[in-house]
């Protein structure tokens, strides 16, 4: 079973990040801090197995089996596996924009989350929205494969507001970086 | 009447008005004074209470001092008041009463001075509000007046809350280990005896920290290991254990037991493996061995569908250091549910790999802290927001108090 591509999902997210920020020293930081962390080689990885990923429902978590592609107000979203927070699309933003006046964080922890619609995993960049005080309308805590901080990006209670003007969490989006 | 219109007036005026103020109290007590007077006459004329009580009248209050407290006592606990209310408000388990809030800002830790001289609190602010110049330090409170003393500089910490090792007093209480993600991984050593930040250790892939005695600290890893830090050295050495766990599969909680007397760790993973680990400058941890086998039930696995005894919650393990016995939270569930708060407390002989009792919870809890105390007390946050204080022993009730759970739970250790 081939449930994660480490590699894929490491250059998508750098790709996404490089082609949508400017070079000023911070980001360059940011970015050299996320390649330097011993980030992308503890990833979960299974690369033995067979090529094509089972998505039966004996193979997927309650989240997934019960996931939802209509709706982006409700916490069992499928982009929201792995989200801790006020969901954005509540707040007057949207599952993928920061409501009027909050700033996106150029960086983010991850998730990987099937779309119930074509049983495909996705990496899902949860960037948080920063610079207003905590929403707090739809408070979601996806946990699917979410781990403890020593696994930073892949923990969901870290306030991740970095390389914005403010570090005061508002709420949380999730951007579709790429099929997983 | 008079004396509220007093009382709003003395609200208004600056500290010059109330002496004034306070006579003007007093005259509208003593005319009130002298018409409850009138009023008992005239009750006791028509054969009521006797006169000459009723005449007494109340005396006004001295002047207003804060309260000032004990020595800290085992029997405290320290609760986070949440994500988004500050302070950590200080509790006594043998009479459900709230003795004082330690000021402390959003996404703050709280640390107890072992000489139980202080409160330490290590945080960050900007001075404007969430704006302007962000300013990091451990901000140092009397333990009896919770009035501020010093504040030492460091550089950045981590903004997270809700966890038990982030910010750690090692040494006897001589040194502080603060840890850092910006988001690259550090932690800030501070002399707590000069008052004074000594250094940034850089931490790749580990974090959540462990005094290890005469040798400076340990963490856990995202390769699946120990890694154990010797601070002295004047460039720190950082040493790894061959890994043990898997920390994308089958992480440990990072809110873990530890024992600083005996150099001691208790770890527990999502699926309910429990390791502990001799700390020291090359580590040793043991084979881990299941809770739910320890209960007499099935051990629980990382496959969909399949339904165990899971542990979990935000906080989940409190660790009674006398006895070593673990108190853990337990949820049934699939796997991925490491969050869920426990319906059931079990208490985990940890040496003799038997758990000894299972306690039902009524309200499910999000944390649980045990008293270090022979007659130990459990207290355990309910998602409703309600501290439950319970007898460990006898899991009988002791005291239910709402509206006063949230964040992380911490008692005194001796």
């Amino acid at each position: 079973m081939k449930t994660f591509n480490p590699d894929a999902m490491g250059e998508k997210l750098l790709r996404r990040f490089a082609g949508g920020t400017s070079r000023r020293g911070i980001l360059a930081r940011l970015g050299l801090a996320l390649v330097a962390a011993p980030v992308f080689p503890v990833l979960p990885v299974s690369r033995a197995s067979a090529a094509k990923p089972d998505r039966s429902p004996e193979a997927k978590t309650t989240f997934a089996r019960n996931a939802q592609s209509k709706d982006d107000t409700k916490c069992d979203y499928w982009r929201y596996c792995a989200i801790d927070g006020s969901l954005c699309s509540c707040c007057g933003g949207a599952v993928n924009r920061c409501p009027p006046g909050a700033e996106h964080s150029p960086v983010s922890w991850v998730g990987t989350c099937i779309n119930p619609d074509d049983g495909r995993a996705y990496l899902i960049a949860y960037r948080d929205c920063c610079g207003k005080a905590y929403c707090n309308k739809c408070d979601c805590d996806g946990t699917d494969r979410e781990t403890q901080l020593y696994v930073p990006q892949l923990n969901n209670d870290v306030i991740w507001c970095f390389g914005t003007t403010s570090m005061e969490y508002h709420c949380s989006t999730a951007v579709l970086v790429g099929t997983a | 009447m008079l004396q509220i219109e007093g009382f709003r007036r003395f609200r208004q005026k600056g500290p010059g008005q109330m002496k004034m103020m306070k006579v003007q109290g007093k005259s509208s007590l003593s005319v009130m004074g002298r018409n409850t007077a009138a009023a008992a006459c005239a009750i006791a004329l028509l054969g009521g209470i006797p006169a000459a009580h009723a005449a007494d009248p109340l005396q006004p209050d001295p002047e207003l001092e804060a309260v000032t407290l004990p020595a800290p006592k085992p029997s405290w606990v320290f609760v986070e008041r949440g994500f988004v209310m500050p302070g950590n408000a200080i509790y006594d388990t043998d009479t459900g009463k709230m003795l004082g809030l330690i000021e402390s800002s959003n996404l703050s830790d709280l640390a107890l001075d072992p000489a139980g001289k202080a409160f330490y609190v290590s945080e960050s602010i900007w001075t404007k509000g969430w704006r302007g110049t962000r300013q990091d330090m451990i901000t140092v409170y009397d333990s009896a007046t919770l009035k501020l003393k010093s504040e030492i500089t460091m550089p950045g910490r981590i903004l997270i809350g809700g966890r038990k090792f982030n910010f750690v007093i090692a040494d006897a209480g001589k040194t502080a280990y603060v840890y850092n993600l910006d988001p690259a991984s550090s932690v800030n050593v501070i002399d707590m005896v000069k008052g004074k930040f000594l250094k940034k250790i850089e931490l790749p892939g580990c974090a959540s920290l462990m005094p290890v005695t005469g040798v400076g600290f340990s963490a856990l890893c995202s390769d699946g290991s120990l890694a154990t830090v010797k601070v002295a050295a004047t460039k720190p050495e950082i040493t790894r254990s061959a890994p043990f766990f898997s920390a994308t599969n089958d992480p440990i909680f990072d809110n873990f037991g530890y024992d600083g007397a005996k150099q001691e760790a208790v770890f527990l993973t999502y699926t309910g493996q429990v390791y502990t680990a001799k700390l020291g400058a090359t580590p040793t941890i043991s084979e881990p061995f299941s809770i739910q086998a320890a209960a007499g039930v099935s051990p629980a696995d990382t496959k969909p569908l399949d339904v165990h005894w899971y542990p979990g919650a935000r906080q989940g393990l409190a660790y009674h250091l006398g006895t070593g016995h673990a108190f853990v939270l337990m949820h049934t569930g699939e796997y991925w549910t490491h969050k869920a708060p426990g319906t059931e407390v079990w208490e985990l002989d940890v040496a003799a790999k038997k758990v000894v009792k299972r306690i039902p919870l009524e309200d499910p809890a999000e944390e649980i802290a045990v008293t270090q105390e022979p007659n130990a007390k459990l207290v355990l946050a309910g998602e409703s927001g309600t501290l439950l204080i319970l007898d460990a022993k006898t899991g009988e009730e002791k005291f239910k108090l709402e509206k006063s759970a949230g964040g992380v739970l911490r008692t005194l250790e001796p």
